[in-house]
């Protein structure tokens, strides 16, 4: 992306709405890659060391969706 | 409020849940409110969107570009990208602002609950100046505000 020296006025709407999709994107390639992960038998802690965040927070966000996907769960 | 248009919301909102859900997003946001309404097929509201040009594939692929426009704005492209989707969860998304905006917006076009129709819901949605919703319809070719007319005028009519 260009400094803001060179940002223009008129590219403000397309700035705000990048955030939005740039954090849709992250949601989904979140949901993609720790599901890859559990299927590759990666375990929570090791899925949760890997995205800097605690192991209790990667299984709150995910283990149902998985759950219900049919993917075996690893014990916690 | 009448129990018709109740019915309605409801299948609205149950149907904007799995439109979220088949987009990978934690929350129903005003565009899965619209790709619903397209979804139902209500008479007057697919009346209005047709006038238009949009029915829900219109939708689909106007909201598909609009996210590879935002994508882009900071050098992203969504091509580069080689991820396979992951498996959608069994939950409904919860409503997020966009959407809880747009239906306020809608509820509170008209004085009394009772004359709240199928497009309010619509009318809510398509007032949004700014967001998603309208960035897709200008993708889509669609004037939003001559589309909030189009909207007005067909509860106008219908009050008569």
């Amino acid at each position: 992306m260009s400094g803001t020296e060179t940002t223009r006025e008129a590219d403000l709407p397309d700035l705000l709405a990048a955030v939005g999709a740039l954090r849709r994107l992250a949601d989904q390639i979140e949901d993609a890659a720790v599901e890859r992960a559990i299927r590759s038998n990666w375990s929570w802690s090791q899925v949760a060391e890997a995205l800097g965040v605690t192991r209790q927070a990667v299984h709150k966000k995910h283990a149902k969706r998985l759950f219900a996907a049919g993917v075996v769960l690893r014990r916690r | 409020m009448s129990s018709g248009f109740g019915r309605y919301v409801h299948a609205v909102v149950e149907r904007a849940g799995a439109e979220a859900r088949e987009d990978g997003s934690a929350t129903t946001e005003a565009q899965h409110l619209l790709l619903a309404i397209a979804a139902e097929h209500e008479s007057t509201t697919d009346r209005i969107l047709g006038s238009v040009g949009l029915d829900h594939r219109a939708i689909r692929e106007a909201l598909d570009q609009e996210f590879e426009r935002s994508l882009s704005a900071a050098g992203v492209s969504l091509a580069a990208f080689g991820f396979s989707r992951a498996t959608a969860g069994p939950d409904r998304p919860r409503l997020g602002t966009s959407a809880k905006l747009a239906l306020e917006r809608g509820f509170s076009s008209v004085a009394r609950r009772s004359d709240l129709r199928p497009p309010h819901v619509l009318l809510g949605i398509v007032r949004a100046q700014v967001g998603t919703v309208p960035r897709a319809l200008e993708l889509a070719g669609v004037d939003r505000a001559d589309l909030e007319g189009r909207v007005l005028e067909t509860l106008k009519d219908d009050r008569q």
